[in-house]
């Protein structure tokens, strides 16, 4: 880059040309003055939030500043911890307010799929492990199961190296496969929303390049939210960005803009390194 | 001389110490690190010669019943009560046929009562049946007869033979104490068994004539069949007539049996395991011939075992999955301790309650109206298997509760997250990830359950009902409504009753051996089981 730069992060981060532009892009999940308590403890201020639908955004911060506490709440999985509470706010998706009394957190979930830090493949086969969405919904018919094996498996980019042992366990294929079978897995039941909680930091370079890689071709057909500890990580993956300190919103736009033109100076600083 | 470079060194004292030697702090001549390790490698010691020791004086003291079952095998066919049990057993199926018609008679009043037929009026409509079963019954007569003067035989030639090895003890102990002259004065007379055993063996043709008029008058008696009253009963009767040309073909083969029988035939090794380890009789004190099978006490351990484990493996793997996965906090903090608490209250207490409560409600309950249709119900017998495999069960939960707990706690939170996330509700995650994912730590916590409930005495021994016999199968469901003993209630019954030392007392110690090996083996499968499962969750 010729242009001098307004920061120092910005030598640092090349920001890809696969991003997906801001224009025509549609609000999804609206997050408004949302207030989240552990107990008595306060993990979550006043929250306000746009996530466009089929992009990435990419949820950066110190650790415990609360990015897997918001993101948890997108598909209430806070719901399996016991005195979590929502005190003020709302968090609509399409619209629809998730924590409504009407909403069956079940059916979120099937809309709003997770991948987790740590993989954590079911002890099955790996075939097991993909259908295990559709046999909990009932689905019974082998062509369909077989069927959706296969497509899964090709979205995650796995087929090719498992398709010779799909019936073997899931536990021993290696760590970026089985993170990758946990990405079929969710796939595998067609949700909207895919969460992912730092999703490479127990996998080598090699394994998160290729789950990078797959983050760019889900896009097209899922809206991705990515906590990440890496910030080139969220410099590559995302379209948007949202930096979070202390369990406030602390900036939030294109990722472009947050790395290069970040408008908090604790957003500079975060980017650029200096604490975090 | 050249100069010694190395004599500063050996000298002096380096300036700065480089401190990485032992410190000096001795126990007789250990560190603190060695005595620490000293006292629980000591620990572990003792507890494994312990062991060790337990198992030795289980097998020395258990070993020598087999060589004494032996001899006491030796000795019911050297003095001819082999021979006259033969001839019993014959006897003893004609009774059982004779219990046939009975049962035949008794299907009939029943019938007959509920076509409101009145007493006077049944019994004569059966009384050619009556005529009938009565010449039946009597035909055995001679038989009966014969048993009984031979039993007479036999029991005299081994009181004789006992009696004269009892002398040979005393002597010995007189000789040994020094004591010749009234060593001197007990005779021994050492049976001649050969010429003994003529007054059985002699008699065989005398019984082969009893034994052919017998069949003649059996097979007279069935050639015409009465007709009874029920006509649906008829077949039975066909049934009966079969039954009897089956037992009247038996007699050539028991002739030839006895006619064969050879009252030195040696008594083989092997006799004297299976008839332990497959007999069916535990009868001690008998004045005929002690029997030591373990089967009926074995019986009865299982049946109990199995109603305590079919009502606790429900109760503890449900508690346990609900408490782990279900109930809240508060929850939690109740339950858990109430149920580890029963481990706590004594057996002995268990075993009052069920006699003076749990035995008697159930026998209440069983003679309630509504649940006349339960097989075996309304059943007399206040304490039998139902009743102590209840009280197991609740021995069992606190075992199996806590250990599956344990087993369903360590599934790794993960894969219940995952389940979650993939949309899965709670009952799905628990049926699907959690169970599957804990099995085998919940098999083995039945199977250590199983060991603590095979091995339970006080409960057994008051509430079992205690009766040596295997209970009747052909009944279905209600041989647990019978009483048993079992393994753990007869050693503890029995031994501060028995010769120390003698047969019936090692008998004691080879079933305590048995479930020694239970409680191994059990042990044994639990832990290889519990290994496999912490490989596969990885
Ligand atoms: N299960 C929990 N119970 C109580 N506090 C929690 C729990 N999980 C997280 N927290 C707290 O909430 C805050 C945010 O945590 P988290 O969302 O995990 O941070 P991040 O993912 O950004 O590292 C932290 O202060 C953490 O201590
Ligand atoms: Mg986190």
């Amino acid at each position: 880059m010729d242009t001098p730069s307004a920061t120092p992060a910005s030598r640092t981060f090349n920001v890809p040309a696969t991003a997906t532009s801001a224009e025509g892009a549609q609000t999804l999940i609206e997050i408004d003055n949302f207030d989240f308590y552990y107990g008595a403890k306060q993990a979550l201020f006043d929250i306000n939030i746009r996530i466009a639908d089929k992009r990435v955004t990419a949820f950066i911060g110190p650790s415990g500043c609360g990015k897997s506490t918001l993101l948890r709440c997108l598909n209430r999985m806070n719901d399996l911890i016991d005195g979590t509470s929502v005190k003020r706010g709302s968090v609509k998706i399409r619209s629809i307010d998730i924590n409504g009394r009407d909403v069956d957190s079940i059916e979120l979930r099937k809309r709003v799929g997770m991948v987790f830090q740590k993989s954590n493949p079911f002890p099955k086969s790996i075939y097991e492990n993909i259908i295990y969405g559709l046999r909990i919904q009932g689905v019974k018919s082998k062509s369909r199961l077989d069927e959706v094996v296969e497509k899964s498996l090709r979205g995650a980019a796995l087929w090719d190296e498992v398709k010779d042992r799909l019936h073997e366990s899931g536990l021993g294929l290696s760590g970026g496969q089985q993170q990758r079978l946990c990405i079929a897995r969710t796939i595998a039941v067609e949700p909207e929303v895919i969460l992912m909680d730092e999703p490479c930091s127990a996998l080598d370079p090699i394994a998160t390049a290729k789950v990078e890689e797959l983050i760019h071709e889900l896009k097209k057909q899922y809206t991705i939210i990515i906590v990440t500890h890496s910030m080139q990580q969220a410099a590559r993956c995302s379209d948007q960005t949202a930096f979070f300190y202390m369990g406030k919103l602390i900036e939030f736009g294109e990722t472009r803009d947050i790395f290069m033109n970040p408008k908090n100076p604790q957003t500079e600083a975060y980017v650029s390194g200096r604490f975090g | 001389m050249p100069p010694d470079i190395n004599t500063a060194a050996d000298t002096g004292e380096p300036s700065s110490k480089f401190a990485i030697q032992k410190k000096r702090t001795r126990l007789f001549g250990l560190t603190l690190d060695e005595t620490i390790r000293v006292f629980f490698g000591g620990n572990a010691l003792v507890a494994v010669i312990v062991l060790a020791l337990i198992t030795f004086f289980l097998f020395r003291e258990g070993s020598q019943f087999f060589g004494q079952n032996r001899d006491s095998l030796r000795t019911y066919r050297l003095a001819g009560l082999e021979y006259v049990d033969i001839i019993r057993q014959q006897e003893e199926d004609h009774t059982a046929l004779t219990r046939y018609l009975f049962d035949i008679r008794l299907k009939a009043v029943v019938q007959l009562t509920e076509q409101g037929i009145d007493a006077a009026e049944i019994n004569r409509r059966l009384a050619a049946f009556d005529a009938f079963s009565e010449r039946y019954s009597d035909t055995i007569v001679p038989i009966r007869g014969l048993v009984f003067e031979l039993t007479e035989v036999a029991t005299d030639i081994k009181t004789r033979y006992n009696e004269n090895e009892d002398y040979k003890v005393a002597r010995k102990n007189f000789l040994a104490a020094g004591m010749k002259a009234e060593a001197d004065e007990i005779t021994i007379k050492d049976l001649d068994f050969a010429k003994e055993i003529v007054a059985i063996t002699g008699t065989v043709s005398a019984y082969e004539q009893i034994n052919n008029e017998y069949a003649d008058a059996l097979k007279a008696s069935v050639t015409v069949l009465p007709t009874l009253p029920v006509a649906s009963l008829q077949p039975r009767l066909e049934r009966f007539r079969e039954l009897t040309r089956e037992y009247l073909a038996t007699f050539p083969g028991r002739l030839a049996t006895l006619k064969a029988w050879d009252n030195n035939a040696p008594v083989k090794w092997t006799e004297a395991f299976t008839q332990f380890i497959f007999g069916t009789r535990w009868l001690t004190a008998s004045f005929w011939q002690d029997w030591y099978g373990i089967i009926p006490l074995f019986v009865g351990s299982l049946m109990i075992s199995c109603i305590a484990l079919f009502i606790a493996v429900p109760l503890g793997v449900g508690a346990a999955i609900y408490v782990n996965q279900i109930a809240s906090p508060m929850e939690q903090r109740l339950i858990k301790p109430a149920i580890e608490f029963i481990s706590a209250i004594p057996s002995v207490v268990l075993g009052f309650f069920g006699i003076a409560v749990l035995g008697q409600a159930l026998r209440a309950l069983s003679q309630w109206e509504a649940l006349s249709w339960v097989p075996g119900f309304p059943y007399s017998e206040r304490l039998n298997a139902l009743t102590a495999g209840c009280l197991l069960a609740l021995i069992a939960v606190p075992t199996i509760f806590t250990l599956a707990e344990d087993a369903i706690n360590n599934v790794p939170r993960a894969f219940k997250e995952a389940s979650f996330a993939l949309g899965a509700s709670r009952m799905q995650t628990i049926v699907r990830i959690i169970v599957p994912a804990s099995l085998s730590g919940i098999v083995s916590a039945v199977l250590l359950g199983l060991g603590r409930v095979m091995g339970e005495t006080m409960v057994v021994l008051l509430c079992a009902g205690n009766r040596i016999a295997i209970p009747d199968f052909t009944a279905g469901f209600t041989a647990f409504l019978q009483p048993v003993h079992t393994m753990t209630g007869i050693i503890a019954q029995e031994m501060g009753e028995v010769v120390r030392g003698g047969i019936h007392y090692r008998a004691l110690f080879v079933v305590g051996l048995v479930l020694f090996f239970i409680a191994l083996l059990l042990n044994f499968l639990a832990q290889k089981i519990v290994r496999k499962y912490r490989i596969s969750i990885g």
